[in-house]
């Protein structure tokens, strides 16, 4: 069946025909689902929905004729849950969502989508949920499999996770690192609009660190697990591009804008500052984490001296290498007047490429 | 009688109208990150392969600047009390420009820096100072090299620029033709002060391109 681009011809009051149309309408999406439209009740709000939902699916099919491969998006059908119950057409519904009309994203193409859900938004919205789980079930398919049941589903959409337990605890991680870097430019933009004080490196790196390693408090007693998880060698890739980006960020709006061997053992410091603070975090009883606050400072104040310290140690350094220079200059021209017949005036040229 | 040998170039003085500096944003893209001066020089991009292939371009642009800086700090360790100091004085003054923006767009668009950094340092401080040591003669070939090698890498990438979407990279078109055309100028000037009357020019200016080109092909890596 093919629609001309005269949709508006068509009279979309009818719904028993609309149904009988919309029923023979199947369009294959990426993510090879079937999806059918549900036509129900009386709204003209549905009704205009199903109207857009129509000028979709002509575009697509002049879109996929033409084989452009242009930002016309796949049509989005789904079960249109209202206030009431659905209809039979639920019968021949294959839908394998059970999405709400309120997920209002943004798809690939970056229009504004019909409430459509895609195979990602999905695995995301599953495994948001299992981090609930967690605590009952430790970082595992189980905690899946459990959130895949509260949000509807068969517990066997795990099988869409090909790295299982591996799956969540990356969620989780990408998920505060966003969190970490939603706050750290709400910071950052307070200060530039002067509402807050900038503060000093060192304060900065701290809070960072402290923000980023209080999101874990939720799920501390299991975390050794989800650890032992990232470090396993098909993950590792993974969990060190979340660490590095993290750091970077942290390093970012600490405002860091070095460009030379800095930009790389400011983030090593810091690496191996927020994993040997993650370390005493889990093994740390104290009241909401004292020790480890404790710790995070006196490893901070140590890098913050050794930095210091290595200035100190350059300005020294070349302030002593100046010194012997100019002895050595000295020395050479007294050894040339009281020697004339001595040819050292090589030996002074050279030193004075040194200058 | 000397015979110069100019590679084959793009045209020095580029057709393309100069764009107003002031104001100039791309309308077609959704956040512009704009440096002080008001325009940027990458255009901001959410597909990942072009933001990788932008950032690994910026980061051997740098290397190469920075490269390039040391070698003429080299150069003036040993030259900068004869005649020829002034000329290599300015020409390595023109390097730091290059230098200072391009660590300014590293900065604003949160690129790394390559990790040979402190290798380059070395080095280009070594082959300065060590060119140097054959006089002025063997300065200006060194320079004459070297800033053949920069042009034939700044022409290779304004190619692809060019190949991908003239009209997106305008900004950064401009920037590499600029400082293309400023290290043109340095390998004339080069030539213009005897860089060929240097014995072993040959030679020595192919091992000099081959060490560019590799140093080229690792920092893009690396």
């Amino acid at each position: 069946m093919i629609f001309g681009i005269k949709e508006k011809s068509i009279i979309l009051t009818n719904f028993d025909v609309l149904f009988a149309i919309a029923t023979n309408i199947h369009v294959r999406l990426k993510t090879g689902f079937v999806l059918q439209v549900a036509v129900q009740g009386t709204v003209s709000l549905q009704c205009s929905n199903v109207r857009r939902g129509f000028h979709r699916a002509a575009l697509l099919r002049l879109a996929s004729d033409s084989k452009s491969d242009t930002s016309v998006p796949p049509p989005s059908y789904h079960e249109v849950h209202t206030a009431g119950e659905s209809s039979s057409s639920s019968a021949q519904g294959e839908s394998s969502e059970d999405a709400q009309p309120n997920t209002s994203f943004q798809d690939q193409s970056g229009e504004h989508g019909e409430d459509y859900e895609t195979e990602e938004q999905l695995q995301a919205r599953i495994l948001t949920a299992a981090l609930e789980f967690v605590p009952q079930h430790g970082w595992t398919v189980e905690a899946i499999a459990a959130a895949a049941e509260t949000l509807g589903l068969s517990s066997a959409s795990t099988g869409m996770f090909n790295n299982g337990a591996g799956d969540l605890v990356l969620h989780f991680v990408a998920q505060c690192n966003a969190q970490l870097a939603e706050t750290l430019a709400e910071q950052n933009n307070q200060v530039q609009l002067g509402q807050a004080e900038a503060k000093k490196t060192a304060e900065f790196l701290k809070d960072a660190v402290e923000t980023r390693l209080r999101m874990l408090i939720p799920y501390i007693d299991t975390w050794p697990q989800a650890m032992s998880i990232l470090l396993l060698p098909h993950n590792i890739p993974d969990s060190l591009k979340h660490l590095s980006t993290m750091v970077d960020d942290i390093w970012y709006y600490a405002g860091d804008r070095s460009t030379d061997v800095n930009w790389y053992t400011r983030r090593a410091a810091l690496t191996g500052i927020y994993n040997t603070t993650e370390l005493v975090m889990v093994q740390d009883s104290s009241p909401d984490f004292e020790e480890t606050w404790a710790f995070l400072d006196n490893r901070i104040k140590d890098v913050v001296n050794m930095a210091n310290t290595a200035k100190q140690v350059q300005a020294t350094g070349e302030a002593v290498v100046q010194g012997l220079m100019g002895a050595a200059i000295t020395v050479t021209t007294q050894k040339m007047i009281q020697f004339p017949e001595r040819n050292i005036l090589s030996t002074k040229r050279l030193l004075g490429l040194l200058f | 009688m000397h015979r110069f040998v100019r590679p084959q170039l793009m045209l020095r003085d580029s057709k393309q109208p100069l764009l107003p500096r002031a104001g100039h944003l791309c309308t077609n893209h959704k956040s512009v990150v704009s440096s002080v001066r008001g325009y940027v020089v990458l255009p901001p991009t959410s597909d990942e392969e072009e933001k990788a292939m932008l950032h690994r371009m910026m980061r051997v642009d740098h290397a190469g600047e920075y490269g390039a800086n040391r070698i003429y700090a080299g150069q003036m360790a040993v030259l900068g009390r004869t005649q020829i100091s002034p000329l290599i004085q300015e020409m390595w003054d023109q390097e730091k420009q290059h230098l200072r923006k391009f660590n300014e767009i590293l900065a604003e668009n949160r690129v790394r820096p390559t990790l040979l950094l402190p290798l380059w340092n070395i080095a280009g401080f070594a082959l300065g100072a060590g060119s140097a040591l054959l006089g002025k003669e063997g300065a200006m070939a060194c320079t004459v090299a070297v800033e053949e090698s920069i042009s034939e890498h700044y022409n290779s990438q304004i190619r692809t620029l060019m190949e991908k979407d003239p009209e997106k990279y305008t900004e950064l078109l401009q920037l590499i033709k600029e400082f293309r055309d400023d290290e043109m100028e340095h390998h004339d000037t080069g030539l213009e002060h005897d860089a060929e009357s240097v014995p072993g020019y040959q030679l020595m200016k192919a091992i000099i391109q081959v060490g560019c080109k590799a140093a080229i092909y690792i920092s893009e890596r690396l």
